[in-house]
């Protein structure tokens, strides 16, 4: 085995295997650093998934890392390992770009409630992820820093907006990456770059420290490997900070106890209203298999027509876009073209929309979240769809300051099976669960009650047990294919 | 230049002293006559009691029940 190889394999394995190997001195931190490196250097010029690095400053965390391990010292969980994370989460004294033009040289004076509790559990930062201008397209497109490319095919989106968090992980160069989730930036790379990703229930984490885009939809959250390293990031952020008044003051479980393979019991519903609405049938297929392995573990399977989701939609659409053009607006005003013009053409009708609609969207949450939970969770626990019901277009075929007829459609089609999560405030996880013609990554989604990230994770973990699509490695870092041999007569 | 695009404009300019940034803006202030459309069309069809607003209880409300 070559040296490079033997620091890339390093990179392969799942943040609980690394957080792992770090604890019993079996690998240092510095050589989980340097073969995130590696693998970096392998893969970003084509996926572009950065946006800043400090290395210095990852080299003398590390280093700090290893003492404490050769000391002795009190460790936490996540000691010793690197990650990088979209770059919205708020570090005192270090830029933070949010992806935009706009505040290319914003320096935060506060640090993220998420990033000091990782910091907390062991974790260190080591650079900052590419994402979508301001979290703002479910798509990877970045005219300030440049597209992020999908790791398994180039010309594909990635997801977003936590774009960098899903192809950095799917390329092997982190080993968690905190994402934000407001419409599904969380799921939605998760699922196009073949790696995991969980959006809490709302309140559940704290948003202090990071980027704002709509105060009622946003979701701070982890995209990882596998539930399993889910778990372990949203055990480490998750819970009330009296920084975020809205954080819920609930105790937060040992998320991973309840991964034990077990679903017995567990009623699965395929949600057939809105979300098979012109679903690729190979996507759908990939979703039925999924859900047989289930079976498989021990759940219950149905098929549920899910019920309010036109007022899911139209009310959840109304939030965002006034909330999203009111953070904006100072900006708009000043700064219009300092924006990528889709971006500042999205958020412009956000103004026009009265406050008696916002009004409305908002006070009719509550009830229908409760008519909602009333009727089907009464049926089963868990709901299954397509995290994303297409195949994945390219990135050409979504640009919208560019694109053919009916890029806008395409774009928004996208996410059309995340967003109604989150005006409903449930939790929901991505995992991967096969890949398309195009050699492209499908996400199943699977969504709790309100603070069931346990029963989430589990089935997830469960799924992840019995499969292996989540470990496959995307062309930019497989290992290259031995030399074919000449046949011999 | 229709009506409805227009009295968008000269209220988000009014109201918020921006104007439509670029064509796409002028695009897609024009599709909130589908967005309206979406919104009017929920009228009479939800009929809830009334009930406290806060959305953040209604998550506890309907949180699993301890096992």
């Amino acid at each position: 085995m070559s040296a490079e190889t033997a620091t890339t394999d390093l990179a392969t394995l799942s943040l609980a295997e690394a957080a792992a190997a770090v604890r019993t001195g079996a690998v240092t931190s510095r050589a989980l650093l340097d073969a995130c490196r590696a693998n970096r250097a392998r893969a970003n010029p084509a996926v572009n998934a950065t946006i800043w690095i400090d290395d210095p400053a990852a080299e003398a965390a590390a280093a700090a890392a290893d003492a404490a391990v050769a000391a002795g010292a009190p460790l936490g969980p996540l000691h010793g390992v690197p990650m990088a994370h979209k770059d919205m989460y708020y570090q005192a004294g270090r830029p933070c770009s949010c992806g935009s033009l706009i505040r290319k040289d914003f320096v935060p004076t506060t640090t993220a409630t998420a990033l000091a509790r990782l910091s907390a559990a062991g974790a260190y930062v080591w650079g900052g992820l590419n994402m979508a201008e301001f979290a703002q397209n479910p798509t990877g497109h970045n005219r300030h820093y440049g597209d992020c490319h999908n790791p398994w095919n180039l010309p594909f989106i990635t997801g977003g907006s936590s774009s960098g968090s899903g192809a950095a992980l799917a390329a092997r160069f982190t080993y968690a990456a905190l994402g934000s989730d407001t419409g599904g930036s969380i799921r939605l790379p998760a699922a196009a770059c073949g790696v995991t990703g969980i959006k809490p229930t709302q309140t559940r984490v704290s948003r202090f420290g990071a980027m704002p885009l709509s105060f009622s939809l946003d979701n701070v959250g982890p995209l990882a490997r596998t539930a399993r390293d889910c778990a372990l990031v949203l055990g480490a952020i998750a819970g009330h900070d009296p920084n975020d008044p809205t954080s819920a003051d609930l105790p937060v479980p040992d998320y991973t106890a309840a991964l034990t393979g077990d679903l017995r019991g567990v009623r699965i519903g395929l949600a057939e209203t809105y979300f098979l609405d012109g679903a690729d049938p190979d996507v759908v297929a990939a979703v039925e298999r999924a859900l047989e392995v289930l079976a498989g573990r021990g759940a219950t399977i149905s098929r549920i027509a899910l019920p309010l989701m036109n007022a899911v939609s139209a009310y959840g659409g109304i939030i965002s876009r006034v909330e999203a053009a009111t953070i904006h607006a100072e900006w708009l005003r000043t700064r219009p073209g300092h924006y990528s013009t889709h971006l500042s053409g999205r958020m412009y009708p956000g103004l026009a929309i009265p406050g008696a609609y916002y009004i409305e969207s908002l006070s009719r949450r509550g009830p229908i979240l409760r008519a909602f939970a009333g009727e089907v969770f009464g049926q089963v626990d868990l709901i299954a769809s397509p995290t994303i019901r297409t195949r994945l277009p390219t990135l050409a075929e979504t640009d919208i300051d560019h694109g053919p007829p009916g890029t806008e459609e395409r774009f928004l089609a996208v996410s059309a099976n995340t967003r109604p999560f989150n005006y409903l405030g449930l939790p929901a996880i991505s995992v991967p669960c096969g890949f398309d013609p195009n050699g492209l990554p499908i996400g199943l989604q699977l969504a709790g009650r309100p603070f069931a990230e346990a029963r989430v994770l589990a089935a997830g973990d469960a799924y992840q047990r019995d499969t292996d699509w989540h470990a496959r490695l995307p062309p930019v870092v497989a290992p290259p294919m031995p030399a074919a041999r000449e046949a011999t007569p | 230049m229709d009506d409805f695009l227009a009295a968008t404009e000269a209220a988000v300019s009014r109201w918020h002293g921006v104007t439509a940034p670029n064509e796409p803006a002028r695009r897609m202030a024009a599709d909130l006559a589908a967005t309206i459309a979406a919104f009017t069309a929920l009228r009479g069809t939800l009929a809830f009691e009334d009930e406290p607003a806060s959305f953040e209880a209604a998550l506890r409300a309907t949180m699993e029940p301890s096992r």
